[in-house]
């Protein structure tokens, strides 16, 4: 990624009265990716989307698009444009009207507006549909109107705000499925917004997940879930066992021994450097966490072996939960496809398979404190 | 909404066989629907058969036919007409422009300012305002004064100048009320995307935002317009002798006992108001679009054009310092010997026996109003709603229809029905009651409506499932859960009773008046000062019952719900 990004934003601080709904935002994204901005409500997520897109003018930073500083430029004149959340169809107008507003208000020729409108509206699987009215048309078409609204302007930046969130199941997987293809098709560059996880993950080439005005961790799905930078980002994608760790000793190639409550175990250290006798927090999913009643055979290859009493399980169709009890402390433990008859039951004695490759983060106090 | 016929019929049984097994309900509904009929249609037949010459027992167009010969009486529906069309326009123009700058305002103080000046208006006796603008640009007023001895222009306020100025400062927290309303709750994101696709802010304006609270701006602009044709104090205040048709039906009573022509002039007064009842029942309605569903959540923070913000401003401005400075004067005459003249301090004016029983009396009616408003209302959308009446909708239209009238035509037909047995009622004080509860009545039953609407039937069903009556869950149960559009009512009809005199004035009798009547009074003697004096009693009673009912409700539970 050699090639200037599209968008820069650096340094973007927006408050409402007292409140800071953004705190010194940074963030690059580059052509043809789809960016999730990824929270809980009031982490600054729509607010970051909203500066972006030029509702809302930051009190400090810079923004750029495509090279050329946007500051202070409002909506109707700025590359970028919005999808809005409850679609903002306008009621009065039809599909037609609706979809080609952008171009009437650029003045477009007639013909040139009507070709154009064809072209989406047929690709978006609303052909037939211009006469009608919002109020005339399903949940599914109202979104699919405001996308053929977003996308005929063929903006240099597709804002999604919740895009999927009004929908039911089957119409977010179609969604979904529609919006990888759009970005494909027109190689557009998307950014959204979401608190759903899945849907970050399932759609975005890069996600931000945010914190308290700020963006805590951003990288690839695969690299935020793997390697989650803090607590809050691991617990707010999937859930997490969280141990304090010291590290014993460590090689070069990052095979490492730490102590935990709960023992001593074997660990990969290949993301972060740490040196014998620093602290931190070790991070263990718990779909990696295998349980079995016979002892393993094998012990040495199958990383960490521990044993453990079930607490609690919970049936829950494709997986089970755990609650196991080593020592003073509870893990929860994940178990995917689940043999029939298999759940075990409260003070079973199991062994645990802890893998080799938990991922321990360095304690940071200010960033652990909040995150409950 | 429609049902098939057999729906309907069957409906209809129900509903029947419901009240036979009910006689509380029963005669509840035939009590307030036949009030309904007796003191809101019965007097309008009773106008409209005088016009035709009922009172000699033929039918007969001569009275119409008086009107259209004599340029006079045209002349004073042409001018109604003409002021109702310029004030309307006025009004709803600055109101749509004031309301946008206060609902898109980012600063909430100044918008509650400039809010809270808007409604002041509310407060008086709309044509309180003629008696400032008098003070100001009457033969002897400060302005007139000062244009006389800098460039010797004469000036005078009396006429179309003042009815217009005066009337689009009463009309404006209606109007401004009903605006600022559709305004906030468009929802914003549709400005948003417009802007987003590239419409500058006065093609989103024009494009969106106008198109989309026109149902709105058309129903303010209605109900300003019957207000306006309805208004005959201003006209007599500041008119200058100009004959319109509320003021004149007025003077055909009371002056030259006319009862046949004021009849047809009520006539041509209660026709806009049938056809608009007409139009905001059916035809807009209709029209209303529906904004599609979403909750945005998010407050537009787009800065509002240059030129917009401009042309808001400076108009709103305008608008604000002319109420501000009616009310500042009314304030200052008040207080000294004789405005502009002599600028001396002084209580003389509020001196006045008669003055202050007047207001004693008001303060007495409009309680007593308010508080049946209140709980019939309640009533009314009880059985409306739940019981589900046959019959209901059209106890429900009279009601709102009641709302419209002039009070000049319910005063006369008040006259015409109620002087004589069986219903002999006019000289005493229940009539003024009667008229101000009917008029006011839709409010307390709209409110209940929606209320009842919002409530939901679970908490009913809950208190007949643990084995209360239906009466018994009525009070328990309904009553207190409806407290805010109990206190919705009582407070509306609380101000009109206290400021609204069309009515009324022709149904006070010796020995008796009322405080707005009594102010229109002495205006009309001449006797500036003094009436200024009384508005800024009434005024502040007014404000302060309304400033004492809110405080309670706040306090309360009520404002919780």
């Amino acid at each position: 990624m050699s090639e200037e990004p599209i968008l820069q934003v650096k340094d973007v601080v927006k408050k409402f009265g007292p409140v800071t709904a953004l705190s010194g935002v940074s963030i690059d994204v580059h052509r043809g990716e789809i960016v999730c901005f990824l929270g809980p409500s009031g982490c600054g997520k729509t607010t970051l989307l909203r500066v972006i897109g030029g509702f809302y003018s930051q009190d400090r930073g810079d923004t750029y698009l495509d090279g050329k500083l946007i500051n202070g430029i409002p909506p109707e004149k700025r590359d970028t444009v919005m999808f809005f959340q409850n679609y903002a169809l306008f009621p009065h107008m039809n599909v037609y009207e609706n979809v080609t507003y952008g171009l009437k208000v650029r003045k477009y020729r007639k013909a040139e507006m009507a070709e154009k409108a064809r072209e989406i509206l047929t690709m978006i699987q609303l052909d037939g549909m211009e006469g009608r009215y919002p109020n005339q048309l399903s949940g599914g078409q109202q979104q699919r109107v405001a996308l053929a609204r977003a996308l005929i302007l063929n903006p240099k930046l597709l804002l999604l705000d919740e895009p999927l969130s009004n929908l039911d199941a089957n119409l977010r997987a179609y969604m979904r499925d529609e919006i990888i293809k759009i970005r494909e098709k027109l190689n557009l560059t998307i950014i959204f917004v979401t608190h759903d996880q899945e849907e970050a993950i399932s759609i975005a080439d890069k996600i931000a997940v945010m914190r308290e005005g700020d963006i805590e961790q951003i990288g690839t799905p695969l690299h935020i879930y793997r390697y989650p930078a803090s607590i809050y980002v691991a617990d707010f994608l999937g859930s997490a066992n969280f141990l304090d760790a010291e590290v014993i000793n460590t090689d070069d190639k990052g095979n490492s021994e730490i102590n935990t409550n709960i023992g001593k175990m074997k660990i990969n250290l290949t993301m972060n450097k740490f040196k014998p006798g620093d602290r931190g927090k070790a991070i263990l999913r718990p779909e990696n966490i295998k349980v079995s009643l016979n002892e393993p055979a094998d012990k040495s290859s199958k990383g960490n072996v521990l044993e453990a009493e079930i607490l609690k399980g919970t049936y829950l169709g494709a997986t089970i939960m755990y609650e196991v009890k080593i020592d003073n402390e509870v893990l929860t433990v994940e178990i995917r496809n689940p043999k029939e008859n298999e759940l075990l039951a409260p003070g079973d004695q199991v062994y645990l398979q802890i893998p080799e490759n938990i991922h321990l983060i360095e304690e940071d106090e200010s960033k652990n404190t909040a995150s409950q | 909404m429609f049902q098939s016929g057999e729906l309907t019929l069957k409906r209809q049984k129900d509903s029947i066989r419901h009240l036979a097994r009910n006689p509380l309900q029963f005669s509840l509904a035939l009590i307030i629907g036949l009030s309904l009929v007796l003191f809101i249609v019965v007097p309008i037949i009773y106008v409209l058969a005088r016009s035709l010459g009922a009172a000699e027992g033929v039918i007969t167009l001569e009275y119409f036919q008086n009107f259209f010969d004599r340029s006079y009486y045209y002349r004073a529906l042409s001018n109604s007409l003409i002021l109702a069309f310029t004030v309307t326009s006025i009004v709803v123009t600055l109101c749509f422009m004031y309301a946008y700058l206060v609902a898109r305002m980012h600063s909430r103080l100044i918008a509650t300012i400039l809010r809270s000046i808007a409604m002041v208006p509310l407060l008086a006796p709309p044509f309180i305002f003629s008696i400032s603008l008098i003070t100001l640009g009457g033969r002897r007023g400060l302005i007139s004064q000062l244009l006389a001895s800098l460039f010797g222009i004469e000036f005078s306020i009396y006429g179309w100048t003042g009815v217009i100025l005066a009337q689009i400062i009463g009309l404006f927290p209606l109007g401004f009320m009903m605006l600022e309303n559709v305004l906030r709750s468009m929802d914003l994101n549709l400005e948003e995307a417009s802007s987003d696709m590239g419409a500058g802010q006065w093609k989103t304006l024009l494009g969106i935002t106008i198109p989309l609270v026109m149902p709105g701006i058309l129903k303010a602009g209605l109900l300003v317009f019957i207000k306006s044709i309805a208004d005959f104090a201003t006209p007599m205040v500041i008119g200058g002798g100009l004959p319109f048709l509320a003021t004149d039906a007025y003077l055909l009573v009371v002056g030259q006992h006319n009862m046949e022509m004021a009849a047809v002039l009520a006539t041509f007064l209660v026709l806009p108001t049938m056809i608009i009842f007409f139009i905001q029942n059916y035809v807009l309605t209709d029209k209303t679009r529906t904004t599609i569903s979403g909750q945005s959540g998010v407050t537009s923070q787009i800065k509002m054009h240059r030129s917009i913000r401009g042309i808001f401003t400076v108009s709103s401005i305008l608008s604000a310092i002319l109420i501000v400075l009616a009310f500042g004067v009314i304030f200052w005459s008040a207080f000294v010997v004789i405005p502009g003249v002599n600028n001396t301090f002084t209580l003389d004016h509020f001196s006045t026996r008669t003055g202050w029983s007047a207001m004693g009396t008001s303060l007495q009616i409009a309680a007593i109003s308010a508080f049946i408003v209140a709980f019939l209302g309640v009533i009314q959308a009880y059985l409306n709603v739940r019981m589900k009446i046959y019959g209901s909708r059209i106890m429900e239209y009279i009601a709102l229809f009641g709302m419209g009238v002039p009070g000049t035509v319910v005063g006369i037909g008040y006259i015409l029905a109620f002087n004589q047995p069986p219903l002999h009622l006019t000289g005493t004080m229940t009539i003024i009651i009667i008229s101000m509860v009917l008029r006011h009545l839709g409010v307390g039953l709209e409110a209940g409506i929606s209320k009842l609407h919002q409530i939901g039937i679970n908490m009913e069903e809950a208190s007949w499932d643990m084995g209360a009556s239906k009466v018994l869950t009525f009070f328990r149960v309904v009553l207190p859960l409806m407290g805010s559009s109990f206190m919705y009512g009582f407070i509306y009809t609380f101000m009109c009773a206290m400021t609204s005199i069309s009515a009324a004035i022709f149904l006070v009798y010796p020995g008796t008046t009322l405080g707005a009547v009594y102010i229109l009074q002495v205006a009309e003697q001449g006797a500036i000062s003094r009436a200024a004096a009384m508005a800024l009693v009434l005024i502040s009673i007014v404000a302060l019952c309304l400033f004492t009912l809110t405080k309670l409700i706040s306090r309360t539970h009520l404002a919780r719900m």
